[in-house]
């Protein structure tokens, strides 16, 4: 093949024809080519951690709601942190191993796997409160609360919505006053998950009237045992009798000011650094699983239908969809991890794929009830692997932004679009 | 792990970007005023084969680079974009088929010194004794060669060896089309590896989708940013913001499906079927999908023939044919099984 690289147009390369690229491309083969090998290091961490969640994986069954749950997901937690396995990604100094976002990715792709319990209670603690008091905190803060959340002797609850104030989240207005070292708290907040299993709650305050609305916000560290806080159980539509969330009533609750994260007025700043994180790498564990999900159903299809009949049937395109979407989830997860591996933060992709997901999951949820036919009108006690997950799937789109908030950051902050 | 193009491979995308901007702008499609249509582009195989495009997953051995399937579906993506002829679906799948049954055209091939169109099966196949089938023929009116993309992988066949040709014109107009038919014809190719020309004619397939749905959905946000209606661009009303993230999101996901099964099937490992599948899944219906939003959005110009959004909707369907459409590649998907 010809070196001259000559240009009939004039047109010229900034490298000059296929030797000069093609050498100096595989020069390099050695360093950072795509690929999904994993280091010999890597898959003995693997090895470790498959070994080890065969032997712990709790065998009961996860209870659904109050004090049964909370003491299952603490103690799997706790399980976890004994064995090495909570904070794989955390850095050392606050307990964790110290290890990438591959080997977390690693740790969740073997834990999803395993079937382990998606212990949720402890999500807020984990992947929100704990990245913002190590980006944020004080030393004492973090020396009191860090160890306390990977160790699974605390839950966390996430006090940001308000009754007025839901996708305007930056008009929030409960209201704090500084009073001495203390900020004294009142308002309401709602749609708080799991409030009343919690022990500390992620707070955002209005502690500015008069400033622009972002810059009057402050992230307080409540600790939900102070006089002055009262909750109203909310049932949700899963299933009758459902307590998931509550209503947050707080009435001249004093919080000390040494409970402030990050500067007084700058919570806007310090809460959308936390969301960026939930957006980001947080759902990872999810990406991950929902294949498994996926193959249950097909499995569950090819039974009812035959296989043969998939291949021809309309649940068999959507399934045949499902499978490819639910792979394309696990590469955009990837591709997410080797960014964050790159050192870059997650970025506008990040944006995408949880908008993407977010809707996916309900299609999946959504076939299994076409799968399971007649019998999707019945309600099962207990070990409800579709009807209640389907309903939930409902929240996807609500929870954590909305689907069209979702849509707005895309088209305003990916995409350029103006307001 | 790793899924991110390296430095050098950004570099030959942005080499093969720089070169079809300049030599193959899309407005290199737009028709004339009385309608006249063709396709302009086999005065690139020479360049690109010079440049060494055409034979980036060969062996060097057999006149290429020595690269793989990450960088054929990466510039593949560039060809997408910018509505590359299709039969570049023949020069790349027919090099591959050369090379590997040992015929000597594989490197004439590679430098654009043969064309070689694609067939594309119009019903069923029987493939008893040779294979016989009605095809539609793509982009080969000086063809020497042909590749047949049947659902069990692409075979090469001299030109010669089909009959009945008759012309026939083409929804998407700027792919030229023929009818014609095989009897009993034997490939010239080898059926050796058929799998692995299978996974990469639908990789490829998924990255050329992938570029159309991204150049869609950049000209509709283009479009959203400079249209003006009620005293606002129309990209400002939700409506239209909307439609333009939904694009960007079935975009993104198409790509990242394409990255990560090229790499799949550039190991060669056991599930690049089943990736190559699904990347054809997500992309082609990115490509369908984003093609008829960013007609939308562009309102009564994007139904002209002077603008370019027509084009991609109408090869988006191109691609989705090739080699069985979206309601068979699911199918064939079922049929599968899940990697472990
Ligand atoms: C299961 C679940 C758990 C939750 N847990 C918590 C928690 O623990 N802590 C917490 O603080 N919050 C929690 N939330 C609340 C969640 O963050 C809010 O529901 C969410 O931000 C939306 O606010 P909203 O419900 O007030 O809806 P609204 O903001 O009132 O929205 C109503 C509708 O209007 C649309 N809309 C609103 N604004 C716009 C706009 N600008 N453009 C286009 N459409 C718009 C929305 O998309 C939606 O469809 C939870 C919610 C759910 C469902």
């Amino acid at each position: 093949m010809s070196a001259s690289g000559d240009m009939s147009s004039g047109y010229s390369f900034n490298i000059h024809g296929p030797p000069a690229w093609a050498d100096n491309f595989c020069d390099c083969l050695e360093t950072s080519l795509m690929n999904l090998d994993f280091s010999p290091e890597d898959e003995a961490f693997r090895a470790e951690a498959r070994d080890w969640l065969h032997d712990n994986v709790p065998r009961e069954e996860r209870p659904p709601s109050d004090d049964g749950m909370r003491a299952f997901d603490l103690a799997w937690q706790k399980l976890q942190y004994d064995g090495g396995w909570a904070g794989v990604s955390w850095p050392e100094e606050y307990g964790g191993r110290g290890l990438g976002l591959t080997r977390q990715l690693i740790w969740y792709e073997e834990y999803a796997r395993a079937g382990a319990p998606n212990a949720e209670l402890l999500f807020v603690g984990c992947n929100h409160a704990a990245p913002t008091i190590m980006t944020w905190g004080t030393d004492e803060q973090k020396q009191y609360h860090l160890p306390r959340i990977l160790k699974g002797e605390v839950a966390w609850c996430q006090g940001f919505s308000e009754p007025n104030n839901g996708s305007d989240l930056g008009g929030l207005r409960c209201r704090a006053v500084v009073d001495g070292d203390h900020l004294v708290v009142n308002g309401s907040k709602i749609w708080t998950s799991s409030a009343h299993l919690a022990d500390w709650q992620e707070l955002l305050v209005r502690t500015d009237t008069v400033a622009p609305k972002h810059k009057g916000i402050s992230w307080v560290i409540c600790d939900m045992n102070t006089p002055g806080i009262e909750l109203r159980p909310i049932l949700i539509m899963t299933a009758p009798g459902h307590h998931h969330f509550n209503q947050v009533f707080y009435n001249n609750v004093r919080i000390p000011l040494s409970n402030v994260v990050g500067p007084l007025n700058e919570g806007w700043k310090v809460a959308m650094s936390t969301l960026g994180f939930e957006r980001g790498t947080a759902s990872m564990s999810e990406q991950i699983r929902y294949n498994v999900v996926v193959e249950k159903l097909v499995e569950m299809a090819r039974e009812r239908f035959g296989a043969s009949a998939l291949e021809h049937d309309e649940i068999g395109a959507r399934l045949a969809q499902l499978r490819a979407e639910s792979a394309a989830v696990r590469a955009m997860t990837y591709s997410i991890a080797s960014r964050a591996a790159g050192g870059q933060p997650p970025g506008s992709e990040a944006s995408l794929m949880r908008a993407f997901f977010s809707q996916l999951q309900q299609r999946i949820r959504r076939i299994a009830l076409d799968v399971i036919g007649e019998d999707a009108l019945e309600l099962p006690d207990t070990n409800d692997p579709w009807i209640r997950p389907y309903l939930r799937s409902y929240s996807n789109t609500i929870a954590a932004g909305t689907s069209e908030i979702q849509r707005n950051i895309i088209g305003e902050r990916v995409l350029g679009l103006p307001r | 792990m790793h899924l991110l193009p390296t430095n050098e491979q950004v570099q030959i995308v942005d080499t093969v970007a720089a070169f079809l901007s300049n030599l193959a702008p899309v407005e290199r499609l737009r028709p004339d005023k009385h309608g006249q249509i063709g396709n302009p582009d086999a005065s690139l195989w020479p360049q690109l084969g010079e440049l060494g495009f055409l034979g980036l997953g060969l062996a060097e051995d057999d006149g290429g680079i020595g690269l793989g399937a990450v960088e054929e579906a990466l510039v593949f993506r560039e060809y997408g974009r910018n509505l590359v002829s299709t039969e570049i679906f023949g020069i790349t799948l027919g090099a591959h088929l050369a090379a590997e049954s040992n015929l000597n055209t594989a490197s004439e091939i590679v430098a654009g010194n043969i064309r070689v169109g694609i067939a594309n099966p119009r019903g069923a196949i029987t493939s008893e004794n040779g294979l016989s089938a009605s095809f539609h023929l793509m982009e080969a009116g000086e063809a020497e060669l042909i590749v047949v993309l049947t659902p069990d992988g692409p075979h090469l066949l001299p030109a010669s060896a089909f009959e009945d040709g008759e012309d026939c014109p083409g929804m998407d107009s700027h792919n030229l089309l023929h009818r014609a038919t095989l009897r009993n014809a034997r490939p010239l190719s080898s059926a050796a590896s058929s799998n692995a020309h299978r996974s990469r004619a639908l990789l490829l397939s998924a990255a050329y989708a992938s570029g159309l749905s991204k150049a869609a959905l950049d000209m509709a946000v283009d479009y959203a940013k400079m249209r003006e209606q009620f005293g606002k661009v129309i990209g400002s009303f939700q409506a239209v913001k909307h439609k333009c993230a939904d694009m960007a999101i079935a975009a993104e996901v198409a790509s990242c499906q394409v990255d990560f099964a090229s790499v799949v099937v550039a190991e060669n490992r056991p599930d690049a079927l089943y990736h190559a599948t699904a990347a054809k899944l997500v992309a082609v219906d990115a490509a369908l999908k984003n093609g008829a939003t960013n007609i939308q959005v562009h309102g009564a110009i994007g139904f002209t023939a002077e603008t370019d959004a027509h084009v991609y909707l109408k090869r988006a369907h191109t691609i989705d044919v090739l080699g069985g459409d979206l309601r068979k590649t699911r199918a064939s998907m079922m049929g599968q099984a899940a990697p472990a």
